[in-house]
């Protein structure tokens, strides 16, 4: 399958603020599917979500939506149509309801009549667990609330590409799971790209993951080819390894070692079998 | 009418043919009789479009007094609903303008040339709402609604549209309170300016943030009555007498038409 037909299709994306150059030179083609985007703080996935979205404009090269070019105004105006996207912190009107904003977010989405908007809002309000509290006022909502919220928000008209930075701050565990079985859902059909820290979350949904750092990706595939080469890498250990090691102490007593290099099993070091969250660290941390 | 429905009451009730009173009976009956609720026929799909229809009427957002007066204008609903919900800078603006635009009326009642004030500061008015309508760091949601299809510019001139009406209705209102304004036409000098002031900053706002827009031309504004000022020799209101005017007209043409073109090629 040629990969200019895949729904999110990047070639040398470039993205820079004034001297400092966010994303450099990034090829992707993203088809539907979970995808999780790790990396520090700064690594460049907010500006790659955004640049998606449409509300960024690249420095340089080439983004493909949908297969058609945001850069056309035309165009845009149909991608968006099709497109989700809650951002980091989302902020809201704080004197609309919970009903009122999703309605007014319906509206500039284009989702219809009155009657097929409000069944659209009434839809979304159920799918984030809020119908209890769809007349209460936007500052009357707990954090989790306003963000569960904003996902309502994303999810306004089932889109096929759906962007999400770092959806699941301020949420209990129940909604978490509940945010899971939602994007898992919606990840059968649709393109959804998921910029997160919480490593359980990428393990529990992705079939991608894609790495950043300083604005390149430097891992791209499955989480299970990520743990495959932290194969060899981690380590438990009677006592502290030493300065110089990534090391914690675990709740049994003993030290897990996370070693950049493939070091030979040394006294007292045990292999074990690494997680997605030491595969991660072990990556951008040997870097 | 027997306590129990007969098939031909039941028909003539699904059919809505019963009268009035017979059919307040029958409804009472069956409520409670359920051998004569199975006489009536079913409709699942009637039946849930109902249930549709009702909750909608009861779970509907209660509409603002700004959403409903534009309704009952004859404005659209979802364009009613986007002139309403403007940021809350908005309100402040708005507060902001009635209070400049009393002071200015104060000054040039009680001032020497305290008219000077409202002539240098109603063509800004418009341009500061316009400045605070719209854009990251003035509109909270900003980053929700900017990737949406009706973001951009159809967003952009319709929250103008919001600031606009206020701001020339409240300005216009002033200036007729004025103890110059003798006629509505000496009323409105200010008025071309300052269309001419936001129109340019919708122009710029093509390669600019609106906020640093509005503020690049309000500083041009405020310049040239400055320059004029200063340099003793013009009276800064000429930029506002008769004769000016038609420069203001011939600049809110030529912006116009850039604003046109810029939404047709876009």
């Amino acid at each position: 399958m040629s990969t200019l037909s895949a729904p999110v299709h990047v070639r040398g994306l470039t993205r820079r603020y004034g001297t400092r150059t966010a994303l450099e030179g990034l090829d992707l083609d993203l088809w539907p599917g979970v995808t999780g985007l790790l990396g520090r703080n700064g690594a460049g996935k907010t500006t790659l979500l955004r640049c998606l979205a449409t509300d960024l404009e690249p420095s340089a090269g080439r983004i493909r939506l949908l297969g058609r070019d945001p850069e056309r105004a035309a165009e845009r105006a149909r991608i968006r149509a099709r497109l989700g996207y809650l951002p980091q912190n989302p902020e809201f009107y704080p004197y609309f309801t919970a009903f009122g904003l999703l309605d007014y977010m319906a509206v500039l989405k284009e989702l219809g009549g009155r009657r097929a908007r409000h069944d659209e809002v009434r839809r979304g309000l159920e799918r984030v667990g809020l119908t209890d509290r769809r007349h209460s006022r936007i500052r009357r909502l707990s954090g989790g609330m306003r963000q569960r919220l904003g996902l309502a928000a994303a999810l306004l008209g089932d889109p096929e590409v759906l962007l999400l930075d770092e959806p699941t701050i301020g949420l209990d565990p129940e909604q978490r799971i509940r945010f899971r079985g939602l994007v898992s859902e919606l990840g059968v059909r649709s393109t959804v790209v998921l910029s997160t820290h919480q490593i359980e979350d990428v393990a529990a949904l992705c079939q991608r993951v894609v790495c950043l750092d300083e604005g390149r990706v430097v891992f791209d595939g499955t989480p299970g080819e990520l743990v495959d080469r932290a194969r060899g890498h981690v380590w438990d250990h009677d006592g502290h390894p030493g300065r110089g090691h990534t090391a914690w102490r675990l709740a049994d007593g003993r030290y897990r070692v996370l070693t950049p290099t493939s070091a030979p099993a040394g006294p007292g070091l045990e292999p074990v079998e690494p997680t997605l969250e030491e595969a991660y660290l072990l990556l951008t941390g040997a870097r | 009418m027997s306590w129990h429905l007969t098939p031909a009451q039941a028909h003539e009730y699904a059919h809505h043919r019963s009268d009035d009173v017979t059919a307040m009976s029958v409804e009472a009956h069956i409520t409670r009789c359920a051998p004569c609720r199975d006489l009536l026929p079913d409709d699942e799909a009637w039946l849930a479009r109902s249930w549709a229809d009702l909750r909608d009427v009861v779970d509907r957002p209660r509409r603002g007094p700004v959403e409903f007066l534009l309704s009952r204008l004859g404005v659209g609903e979802g364009t009613a609903k986007l002139l309403a919900a403007t940021p809350g800078l908005y309100r402040a603006w708005l507060l902001a303008t009635v209070v400049v635009l009393a002071a200015a009326l104060l000054a040039a009642h009680h001032l020497p040339r305290g008219s000077l004030m409202f002539a240098f500061t109603a063509p800004v008015v418009p341009l500061v709402g316009v400045a605070l309508a719209y854009g990251r760091g003035v509109d909270p949601a900003h980053a929700l609604t900017s990737v949406t299809p009706l973001s951009g510019q159809r967003l952009l001139f319709l929250r103008t549209s919001a600031v606009l009406v206020p701001a020339l209705t409240l300005c216009t209102a002033a200036a007729l309170l004025l103890p110059s304004a003798r006629t509505p036409w000496s009323a409105v000098f200010w008025l071309l300016p300052a269309l001419t002031l936001v129109a340019g900053s919708l122009v710029l706002s093509r390669w600019l943030p609106l906020g640093a827009a509005s503020t690049v031309v309000g500083t041009l504004w405020l310049t040239a009555l400055g320059a004029l000022t200063a340099s003793g020799g013009t009276e800064p209101l000429q930029l506002l007498a008769p004769q000016a005017q038609a420069w203001w007209a011939g600049a809110l043409i030529a912006l116009v038409c850039a604003i046109a073109w810029r939404v047709r090629t876009a």
